[in-house]
């Protein structure tokens, strides 16, 4: 057989190397930027776009789609052609998407900091962003599937089966849940609304860690462990089933981030079993990992790469077996809501996505440059400060987590909560929370060691940009000489399409009844569309990202409806474009806020008070202080265009109602300027703070109107 | 391994990884990458039937039996079923200011925790009023300062105290605003509301 001559391109991988760390570096400092907030209130110097609220998503999104997509994307692009012995598919497609990627990460830096979010967590992109994703992600799709259709060997390897996922499902996950009517260029609502729009975005953003931070880096383990250990991957079989069990049971299980909410039983308890069931898949990955070690463990022992690499698998094991321990109904009444589930995340994001990040850049730097690493001592430092750094961040957050929880549910023997004011609670955990942001600059300062080590060995090397090759053609392939799973590894493009098979069951048997059957979504009379004036007060709370600290999912506990009020119904956040239940309560719940008789009720002019001033009304208070609510005013202008998107959304306002929304607006703006204005607050009418107050005093009112109507 | 063994293995088609003995699998080599024809750990196959065994039970346990303890409305109905609400002692209280330490020390305390985010720690007064002047809009007798904190005074926004503080606390609390809030001199003192009580 002849063999052909080609290159592979080394050029892309590098520009992928450089946006990893940049990016990496850039969200991790905003992390540790709203880290910091938490202790230091005011240290946003009253700068809206310097807000918890507004960096918050930032750093989620830089980090997971700037930081590990580029670290997916190195990953591929390094490993995907010497696995199928041919070049990328195309050059410019490859540029396009290196491009494309950045400038979305660039687009999303100057949106959300300035308050353009559709207000969903980690979906918080605004529709043109979302529609260049989906753009870039087709290209990318595109480059990797052609690339396996010109592949040199006939079978495609474990690692591209991952990527193959990611590919399908990422694009899947997207588009379905980004669906989003727009109002104007940078604002849109979603279609789906409270309960379903809930379920939808879990099932988003639950497989955006499965499929984002999971497979592509279960690909990436394949390749590089393997590579760097010089040893043969441990079980081919282990691969085959863990693989497909893994991307089917996963995308079923995201309803555990919705348990004791308004969500169904029936569907609770999906979400419930398919993490567990996920034990086994994941650990398949982790084991596959570790003991392709076996016969290196001496190696492992001196070299910063497969050590890096052994601490992010073993934490890819840990975080895999708490998510489902987490999802059991009994442990998460504990940890949700809490900062258990920050602890949760960060050992996948810190150990493994960033261990195993590490270990590539350490791997690859030297081979792409042609020169040894500059420092091995520094990259051992930097193993340290990794480890160290995440066991700082993750533990105090865990005892945090822990103590708050129990304190939320205490009562005293005569049967009243020994905690009902919600800051005793926070004051309690705000030591874990230096300790947390120590642990986080010891990351970061292990970052920094890792670029001045990698920049040093960029200066000594030389850059391969082109590496030469040479395998036979592939061949016209003989039938029937495989069997079983070796037949779909042979298919590239039928392997894609059953990976496609594979993910969509879940999502389709969770949907359609939740879509289809009333019942699902039990309607309530009395509760009616938010008012002009309320409406626009809801995206001010999106816009500051106020559901990022506090829900509005008051859980069927004694200790919540306690504490809070009744509990929350489906039928009473029908008309939520989006769903605000919240995922984190560092400030107290706020589902029943506007309720007269509920234990949390308070009146306008302690809203006006506590947005200016937080500290002054709860003197040990960690909210940042909100004074441009009360200089900006409210722009009223998209108040009909608002109105009719929601009308076509289906939210039952009258035929004409957009034409006079801005009276009724306007009306209830002053009845709430003058209601202020009688505790001895002059505040002009048309400030964004009254429509914001408007809002929160709307929280959950409607199902005990109808009570006192009942009544009379 | 003896020498033998590896003949033999040669002549069958297939290599073994040496640190390990482990059979490699034929022609699965992907840019210097190869598998190892090792099983499943048998301890894993058991954990993943094990969690299968599991959700079916699960499944079966809500879907069939609506086992209560999977229906949240039916677990909440348990909880509150079982809380001590009826026992909360309805403590026969004398209506008198309190004047002991420890009583105007927990009345200080609950102060602090609940009330002051109306009125202010030093009791000036901002969204409620000042409870320092001689001014009082509900009265100022021991039974009109608790039915104030017991029942709220809703339109005004005060909410209702009596789920939340047990009559001794509410006692103690309005006992430490009359014998030691009233009379002192906030850093802010909220403009007079109510009638004056000499």
């Amino acid at each position: 057989m002849e063999l052909q001559k080609f290159a592979y391109d080394n050029r892309l991988v590098r520009m992928f190397m450089y946006a990893t760390i940049l990016w990496g570096l850039v969200g991790m400092l905003v992390g540790l930027t709203v880290a910091l907030e938490l202790i230091f209130p005011h240290m946003s110097a009253s700068i809206p776009w310097l807000s918890f609220g507004r960096l918050r998503p930032l750093h989620t999104n830089a980090v997971i789609f700037a930081f590990v997509g580029n670290g997916i994307f190195t990953a591929v692009y390094y490993s995907t052609p010497r696995l199928l012995k041919t070049p990328m598919y195309s050059e410019l497609l490859g540029k396009i998407h290196f491009w494309g990627w950045q400038l979305i990460i660039v687009s999303a830096a100057l949106t959300l900091p300035f308050g353009y979010t559709v207000g969903k967590e980690y979906a918080e992109l605004e529709w043109p962003i979302d529609l260049a994703i989906t753009i870039i992600w087709v290209v990318f799709g595109l480059n990797l599937i052609m690339t396996m259709v010109n592949r040199r060997t006939k079978h495609i390897y474990v690692a591209i089966w991952f990527y193959i996922a990611t590919f399908v499902t990422v694009a899947v996950l997207h588009v379905v849940n980004s669906i989003n009517f727009p109002v104007s260029f940078l604002k849109s609502y979603p279609v789906y609304a409270g309960v379903q729009d809930a379920l939808v975005q879990w099932w988003y953003g639950h497989n955006a860690v499965a499929f984002f931070l999971t497979t592509p880096y279960l690909g990436l383990m394949y390749y590089f462990i393997p590579k760097a250990a010089n040893r043969p991957v441990y079980s081919y079989r282990l691969s085959i089933i863990h693989f497909w069990a893994l991307i089917f049971l996963y995308i079923w299980a995201g309803p555990h981030h919705l348990l004791y909410s308004s969500l169904p039983d029936w569907a609770q308890a999906l979400g419930v079993v398919f993490s567990v069931m996920l034990i086994a898949p994941s650990w398949g990955g982790m084991i596959n990992g570790l003991l392709t070690l076996r016969g290196a463990w001496d190696k492992v022992r001196e070299d910063p790469v497969l050590k890096m690499f052994v601490v992010g698998v073993t934490a890819y094991g840990m975080s895999t077996f708490e998510g489902p321990m987490l999802s059991l109904k009994s442990v998460n009444a504990l940890s949700h809501f809490t900062d258990w589930t920050i602890a949760h995340v960060h050992i996948g994001a810190l150990g493994w996505n960033g261990m195993l990040t590490f270990g590539m850049l350490y791997w690859l730097w030297p081979r792409l440059f042609n020169v040894k690493l500059y420092s091995r001592g520094l990259a051992n430092a930097h193993f340290w400060l990794s480890t160290t750094g995440m066991l700082f961040f993750a533990i105090p957050l865990y005892f945090a987590g822990f103590t708050q929880s129990l304190m939320w549910k205490e009562f005293t023997e005569e049967g009243f909560l020994k905690y009902p004011n919600f800051i005793e609670t926070v004051v309690q955990i705000l030591p874990m929370y230096y300790i947390r942001a120590l642990g986080g600059t010891l990351y970061i300062t292990g970052i920094l060691l890792m670029i001045y080590n990698l920049v040093k060995t960029t200066q000594a090397g030389k850059f391969i940009p082109f590496e030469e090759d040479q395998a036979p053609a592939l061949h016209v392939q003989h039938h029937g000489s495989d069997k079983g799973h070796r037949v779909i590894e042979s298919k590239p493009v039928l392997f894609t399409v059953l990976s496609l098979v594979a993910i969509l069951i879940g999502g389709i048997v969770e949907f359609v009844p939740m879509f289809m059957v009333k019942s699902n979504v039990p309607t309530i009379a009395s509760v009616k569309p938010y008012t002009p004036l309320e409406l626009q007060g809801r995206d001010i709370y999106l816009r500051e990202g106020c559901y990022l600290c506090h829900s509005q999912m008051v859980r069927p506990f004694r200790s919540e409806v306690e504490r809070y009020g009744d509990y929350t119904k489906a039928g009473e956040t029908v008309y939520d474009h989006p769903f605000q239940f919240g995922s984190k309560r560092t400030g107290p719940d706020l589902a029943r806020e506007g309720v007269k008789t509920s234990p949390v009720y308070k009146p306008a002019s302690w809203h006006y008070n506590h947005f200016l001033d937080p500290q002054r009304v709860v003197a040990q208070s960690i909210m940042p202080p909100y004074p441009w609510l009360i200089k900006n005013d409210l722009d009223i202008s998209t108040t009909p265009k608002k109105i009719r998107v929601m009308q076509k959304l289906g939210v039952p306002y009258p035929e004409g109602y957009d034409q006079k929304a801005n009276d009724e607006l306007m009306k209830q703006a002053r009845e709430i300027a003058g209601t202020l204005r009688q505790s001895g607050i002059e505040v002009s009418e048309n400030k964004e703070v009254i429509a914001l107050i408007a809002y929160i005093m709307r929280l959950g009112v409607d199902i005990h109107e109808n009570n006192s109507l009942g009544q009379k | 391994m003896t020498n033998t063994d590896e003949n033999i293995r040669k002549e069958e088609g297939y290599e073994v990884d040496t640190a390990t003995n482990v059979r490699l699998i034929k022609d699965h080599e992907y840019d210097g990458i190869k598998e190892l024809d090792n099983d499943m750990p048998s301890w894993w196959v058991w954990l993943f039937i094990i969690t299968i065994a599991f959700s079916l039970i699960y499944l079966v346990r809500l879907w069939v039996f609506r086992a209560d303890d999977l229906l949240q409305e039916k677990e909440f109905q348990k909880e509150m079923a079982a809380a001590p609400k009826a026992n909360k002692p309805v403590e026969e209280l004398a209506m008198a200011w309190l004047d002991d330490d420890m009583s105007l020390n927990n009345g200080k305390e609950t102060w602090t925790k609940i009330c002051a985010v109306c009125h202010l720690a030093d009791g000036g007064g901002l969204v409620g009023p000042n409870m320092t002047d001689n001014y009082w809009i509900h009265g100022n007798k021991v039974e009109d300062l608790f039915a104030v904190v017991t029942n709220g005074v809703i339109e005004k926004g005060m909410i209702p105290y009596k789920d939340q503080l047990s009559p001794r606390q509410r006692l103690e609390v309005i006992s430490y605003v009359m014998l030691r809030l009233h009379g002192t001199t906030p850093a802010t003192p909220k403009e007079p509301q109510g009638e004056l009580y000499e």
